[in-house]
This record gives C-alpha cells, structure tokens and sequence, in this order.
C-alpha cells in the first residue's frame, strides 16, 4: 500500500544541533502509527516539520507520491495534516461549535449563523460518537471533552492525517480508554493516526507500527508482527538503547519509627477525614482518579490549602503548619504537580530555581554566587542533569530535566518527608528510571516519602504501601509488595469493564 | 510547544542608547559643534533635572519587575514634600533650631514615603486589588490632600536657607572654573540630587541582582504561583517591594521640596509617574514582570533627559515635547515585543 505521506532522508538542524538526523520513515492510509522516544529525542520537531511549523533543513516530504513544500500550518491543514498538540489550542471562553469553526463560521449575510454552526458542529461530533452541547463554553467542559473538541475541529478540515502529542496523558483510565476507542474507530474510516505517547501499554495497544526514535534517528519501525510479540519493556530499551531490566529498584527496608502522622484531615468539599502514618524510609503511596482529593489533601497537609479538621504529627509531636513556609521550616518539602505553572519558575536559570527554596542558606545579606553554583552543580551531577549551562532558563531543558530541577530544587533543603505529586508526569522513560532510583536511594537514607501518581504500575512498582483515595476519602491502604492494578482500580471506583 | 527566544533585557536600552549617541552626532553636526549641549555644565545640568525622576524609577524598576506597578507617586512627591514643609515652618514657629527642623522635615518626608509604599503594599498583597486600581486611588488622594491643605497654593519654606541646601547644592570639582571672567573661579558643581541618584541606583542594582529579596522579586514577577509553591512569602515581599519604592519616592520628594524650598501643590511631581515608567520601559524591563535592569532604566532616564534637553536646545514648543517622550515609549515597547516572535 502506498504511503500517505513519506518522509525521506530528512534532517533538521538547530544551530549546531541535530534533532533530525536523516529520517525515512512512511505513514500509511488508516494505519495508527505510534511514535515513541526519550524527550529530545525528535520526536517534537518530526512533528512540526510534519504540520509545518518548522521547514526541514534538508530531505524531502512526499505526499500522495509528490514533493511537497510546508509553508505554515494553513498549509498542512490544506493538504489534510492536522497536529492535535498536548497543550490544547482552544479558546475557554467560547463554546465548543465557535471553537470548531474559529476563523471560517458559517455565516449568512455577514453574521454568524449560530445555528448552522451548531449544527455542523453536533454532526462531527456525532461522527466520533460524542455528544455535547455545541452552545457549551468550552471552559466548563473536562479535558477529555476538549480533546474531544479538538478532534471534531481536527475532522472538520477533512484531515487524512491526525497527528497526536501526548493525548492521554492528563486524562484518567477510562477517558484514555474511550479515546483509544475513538482512535480505532477513526482508523476504520481511512484516517492516518500519528500517535506520540509516553505511555507505552497504550502505544503497544493501539498501533499498527511503532517508529522508535533516539538522538534523532530512527531505531527501528516495528510492522503489526513485531508490534504483537513486543514487550513494553523491550520497547523501553530500544527507546533508550540499553536493557531496562531493573526500571524499579528493589524496595528498600524500612524504620519502625513514624516519621510523619496526619490524622482526620478533612478540607471542604474536597478531602473527608484522612488519616495515615508514614515511617523513616517508607514510600507511601496515593492512589485514586483526578478529583479524588489527593492532591488537596497533599496540599493542606503542607498548608497550601485551608483544611477544616485535622493534625499533622512530625515524630509524634504535633505540629501547626500554616503555610508552605511553615512546612519547609520543618522539613517537610512539597513537588506539586503542575511543574510548568507551580514547580518551577521557567525563565529563571537552572542555579536560581535549584536554590530558590533554600535561598536563605546562601545569603548573609548578599547572595554568596559561587556556592550557589557549586551546590546546583552538586545536584546536576547527582540526577544526570543535561543542560548545556547552570545559567540556562529553565525553560530551555526538555521535560524530564525539568523534573530534575524540580527535585533538586526539593532535595536542596534536605528534607525529611517529601510529598512528590506526579513526579514523572510528561518524563521520558530514562528519566523516570533516574528518578525512581533516586527516590529510593533518599528512602534508604531515611527520607519518608508520598506519592501521588495516576500511574498505577509505578506506585505498585515503587511503594511500600499504596492508599487508595476515592471522593475524598482514604478508602483503603494496600500492601504494595501485593498490590495489584484490579485491587487498585476496584478502590478507587474505576470501572474496569470494556469501555 | 511553542518555540519562544527571548533576547537578554538589555536589548532595548542598547538600541536605545545607540539611537541617542547616532542622534546626539547628528546634532552635533548640524550646529557644527557650536551646541552646549555636550558641555560639562550641561550634562551636569540634565543629571541634575532627572535625578529626582531618576530615583523613583530605581524603585519603580523592582515593583513593575515584581509584576506590580505604581500610579502614585507624581501625587505622593507633592503631598510629602507639602507636609514636610508644613512641619518645617511649624518647628521653625515654634522656635526649634533651623538644623533640628530641617533634619525632622526630611525624616517625616521620607517615613511618609515608606508609610505610603507600605499602604499600597498591602492594599496589592493583602487586599489583593490590582496594582493599577489600588495606585490610581493614592494617585488622586495625594494630589487631592495637598491641594486642600493650601487650597490650591504653595508650600514654601521659611526657613534661612538650609533647608534648600541639599536641593540645590553640590560638591565641587576642584580645578575647574565656569566662569574665566568673573574675578573669583565658579567651580563646576556635581550637584547633591545627582550623587544620591547614583547611590539609590547602586544600592537598588545591589538589592535586584545581589540579595535574595531580588532574587524573590523576579521569582514572583515571572510566576506568582510558582513562587507561593516555593516557599516564597509573597504578601511580604511585595509589602517591601512597594515600601522600597516608597522610600525612593520620599528621597525624592525631600530633594524636589528642598531644590526651591517650596512645592505646588497643583504643579509639583505632575506626571511624574510618567515619566517614571517610561524610563523603566525604555530600559527594558518587561511591563509584564519578572526581568528587570536598574542599568537599562538608568539609560532611560537619561534619555528622556537627554532628549528633554535637545528639545530645548531646539526651542521646540513645550507642548510639542510630550509627543515625542510618547513615540519614544511605544518605540521602546515595540522593540519589546519584537522579543517573542
């Protein structure tokens, strides 16, 4: 079958960097075509230089058998490709059918003609087997739903290419599930699916084939055969070009001694009477959907929010916490989940953010610079940081190595309990890896550690008990030794049936 | 992900001073080096014209790179430098000491300066108002209480002249002479407002790059959020930011009430504010918050200054003047926003 779209020979260079080194690789009509990778390793730039937002420095597009030349990306949408990126591109405060046709409404005598937009709108959204109110403003609408929004956009401009960044990764079990669904579906009907993810069971489960990409070169693509008998593990070492065979660490003994108590803690509306013991040495997890209040309750105990009832306990004696200042004065420190909006501040360099918390130890009046340095250098070479400088903005670093910067902006003021909230969100496999066994070595130590995560093989991978949370409550603690997803998902409310 | 190359803040000034030395040659040759204006005792003179205006942006600089910004203090010079007159000739009635009454006008200008940064401080942190609201009131409230509390007039010292000392005085050069005919030399003066100018300036560049409350600054100013997630006492330091350039205001209030021992309630610091912000944007700070440069807003000042003065140079009309401080800012702004692509 000839391909869609052939990508021939094809590099990009960014200065003297090469985040496309001679790409061939072929998209095929109706096939989903996964596409997997560490961070940085080209999988981002394939992607704009696929929907035009960047030009290829040399190699050639071929589209339907001819050369074609991207100018932008109302070009690509001309020839039908159509990226659907991670962050997702609508406007919250307009409804979902002006979202749809932003830019090109139906109009009637130089107004919009609501209705028909309406219309059309609740047609595509019908061709993917969602219904939702068309007048809706976006901005009420969940994530999964905006994917949704985005797709019905995606169709409207009779896209035979659909490429997708990321498009689970914010969303639960089970909206992952019906997109997936949704992804089959649009196979069925002729449509290309470029799918970009770092979840690999969803990867395996979905594609047809599987490009792996690493340093900006294609590894290997894996046909429909290969792609049955892969394992996710083999499919990890071929991303990062080494066998992956101990990607959890051993779990480590831990202390008796209760380092952390929180007792009946209860924020309104959010978090009802929570109670847990975390020990020296013990990884404690939180398990539980979005909404289910791990994050508030992670939150208040570290005095970010309000909370109605409850007591924290640092080694049996109480403590009063008022304010995130009051919980690092005690040592406890706190990763929040959003890293691009809450953890780091992403224009400052990589020595200013490893030491704003602690900021304190290297001022007597004047900010000592060179301890600075010397102490981020420290944690840079402790977490395989890659960053071409200290100096660098944030920003400048791929996603896994923001998550170092994140925990070495934590580690800096040598913690006792350390609260991580989705610490591996959006990290590419390596550095996941890096930081489980980081974790784990701080466990040894003695460090106490929870752990929010919706990932629920790593939670069972990494901690010594896992609390299950659901609407609020702690419903029940599992030993993580034993613990399994069904267990886990049987807690926490999740349907586990088709879907 | 949006591919975003931010060019250094320093960008804007260094166009903007390359502007100012290609438009001071251009000058200069066209009035064939014949103009004053490259003379010591003029640029000694600009110095001095914008060192009040100067001072207050150094603080003005770290609340707009706080992410904040400040509306009042056109008002507040006037307001502080009328009740530190007030309290002057009040002491001086009631036969204080000249030295002692002087000392206390200053010292209730500049507390007043911090009181009054303060006050916006915690309307902004703690009453959580926009900057822009809660600094537009104290901008109509200070005018208005100094005009009411001499009905429209002036304050004026009646003090024997020390009070004027530090306004309108100055270390002399020693070895130079302005005026080789007159029978004794007139040395060159570098006039006090001027030398504070460049302490206020040294200590703010000191406190923005140099201390960990600069460093908080630009944690805030760049991500509010992400500052309160580390750790960061934000309400306080925002208190302090604004007490600072508050403290600023009050420095120059005393030296614009002492330079003609007197204020006009109604003239006094007018559009200061101005002033104050175009310089900070010229300099390159970015209006948005979280990167800020006292050196850029220092070249700013003077060249607003600088340009002031060729205007005058110039004759061109007074009224003519705030048109081109105008397209200089929107200059200087989009030369900003040609930052992110």
């Amino acid at each position: 079958m000839p391909p869609v779209i052939a990508v021939e020979n094809l590099s990009k260079r960014f200065g003297s960097v090469r985040a496309l080194d001679a790409v061939d690789l072929q998209f095929i009509r109706g096939e989903v075509h996964g596409l997997v990778g560490e961070n940085g390793a080209g999988k981002s730039t394939l992607m704009k230089v696929l929907s035009g937002l960047e030009h290829p420095t040399s190699g050639d597009l071929i589209m339907n058998g001819s050369r074609v030349h991207l100018n932008g990306v109302p070009d690509a949408i001309k020839l039908g490709i159509v990226m659907i990126h991670q962050e997702l591109n609508l406007v919250d405060e307009l409804s979902v059918a002006d979202n749809i046709f932003l830019g090109r409404e139906f109009t009637r005598g130089g107004l919009i003609a609501r209705r028909r937009n309406e219309d059309e709108s609740r047609r595509l959204l019908d061709r993917i087997g969602h219904t939702l109110d068309p007048a809706r403003p976006v901005r009420t609408l969940s994530i999964a739903d905006k994917q949704m929004v985005e797709i019905a956009k995606a169709l409207s401009y009779n896209a035979s290419v659909l490429i997708m960044d990321e498009p689970t990764a914010t969303l639960t079990e089970r909206e992952s599930n019906a997109l997936l669904g949704l992804v089959d579906h649009l196979r069925q009907t002729g449509v290309t699916i470029v799918f970009i993810s770092h979840i690999l069971p969803q990867v395996l489960r979905i594609s047809d084939r599987i490009t792996i990409l690493r340093d900006g070169r294609v590894v290997t693509t894996l046909d429909s055969r290969d792609v049955r008998t892969t394992s996710e593990r083999d499919l990890a070492s071929l991303m990062v070009g080494r066998s992956m065979t101990d990607y959890f660490p051993a779990r480590g003994p831990h202390w008796d001694d209760i380092a952390l108590s929180v007792r009946d803690l209860s924020v309104p509306n959010r978090v009802e009477g929570v109670s847990f013991d975390v020990r020296s040495g013990e990884i404690f997890g939180l398990a539980g959907l979005i909404g289910a209040g791990r994050t508030e309750a992670a939150e208040a105990i570290v005095g970010l929010r309000r909370k109605s009832t409850g007591q924290i306990f640092l080694n049996g004696s109480p403590v009063r916490i008022n304010g995130l200042v009051d919980a690092t004065r005690f040592g406890i420190a706190y990763l929040a989940e959003d890293r691009k909006d809450a953890g780091l501040t992403l224009n400052m360099s990589i020595i200013d953010n490893t030491t704003l918390v602690s900021l304190r130890r290297y001022s007597r009046g004047l900010l000592n610079r060179s301890k600075q340095k010397l102490a981020t250098q420290g944690h840079a070479l402790r977490l395989r940081l890659r960053a071409a400088a200290l100096t660098d903005a944030v920003s400048t670093l791929s996603g896994g190595n923001q998550q170092k910067v994140l925990l070495a902006k934590w580690l800096e003021m040598s913690p006792k309990v350390l609260i991580v909230d989705e610490p591996t969100r959006g990290v590419d496999i390596g550095a996941k890896e890096e930081i489980y066994h980081l974790l784990h070595e701080l466990a040894a130590q003695g460090l106490s550690c929870v752990m929010i995560s919706s990932e629920m093989n790593e939670l069972i991978g990494m901690c010594h008990r896992i609390g299950v949370m659901r609407l609020g409550r702690l419903v029940t603690i599992l030993d993580g030794q034993h613990a399994t997803e069904e267990q886990i998902i049987h807690a926490a409310g999740l349907e586990t049936a088709g879907a | 992900m949006k591919r975003t190359t931010t060019l250094p803040v320093w960008i804007v000034p260094a166009i903007a001073l390359m502007g100012l030395v290609a438009f001071t040659i251009i000058y200069e040759i066209s009035t064939k080096g014949e103009s004053i204006l490259i003379k010591p005792e003029n640029l000694l003179n600009i110095l001095r014209q914008v060192s009040f205006v100067g001072i207050i942006a150094m603080g003005m600089t770290l609340v707009i790179t706080l992410g904040g910004i400040d509306l009042s203090v056109g008002s507040l010079v006037a307001f502080l430098g009328g009740i530190g007159i007030l309290l002057l000739n009040s002491l001086l009635s009631r036969g204080t000491p000249e030295l002692m009454a002087v000392v206390g006008a200053f010292a209730l200008i500049v507390v007043g300066g911090v009181a009054a940064g303060m006050i916006n401080g915690l309307l902004v942190s703690k009453g959580k108002l926009a900057p822009f609201i809660a600094t537009l009131g104290g901008l109509a409230a200070y005018r208005s209480l100094s005009m009411a509390l001499v009905a429209g007039g002036e304050y004026r010292s009646e003090g024997a002249g020390l009070f004027g000392k530090i306004g309108a005085g100055g270390i002399a050069i020693p070895g130079t002479n302005i005026a080789p005919n007159a029978p004794l030399p007139v040395p060159l003066l570098i006039p006090w407002p001027v030398l504070i100018f460049a302490v206020v300036a040294f200590v703010a560049w000191m406190i923005l790059n140099w201390t960990r409350l600069g460093r908080y600054i630009v944690a805030i100013g760049s991500n509010e959020r992400s500052a309160i997630y580390s750790a960061i006492e934000v309400d306080r330091v925002k208190i302090l930011t604004y007490s600072l350039l508050g403290l600023c205001t009050g420095i120059a209030a005393l030296l614009v009430a002492s330079r003609l021992a007197s204020i006009s309630s109604s003239s006094s610091g007018t559009l200061y504010e101005l002033d104050v912000i175009a310089a900070v944007v010229i300099g390159g700070t970015r209006m948005r918050g979280g990167a800020g440069t006292i050196a850029g807003t220092v070249i700013g000042v003077l060249i607003l200054g600088v340009i002031q003065n060729m205007l005058n140079l110039l004759q061109v009309s007074v009224y003519l003047q705030g048109l081109v401080k105008g397209l200089v800012i929107i200059g200087a702004v989009l030369l900003q926003r040609a930052e992110r692509p």
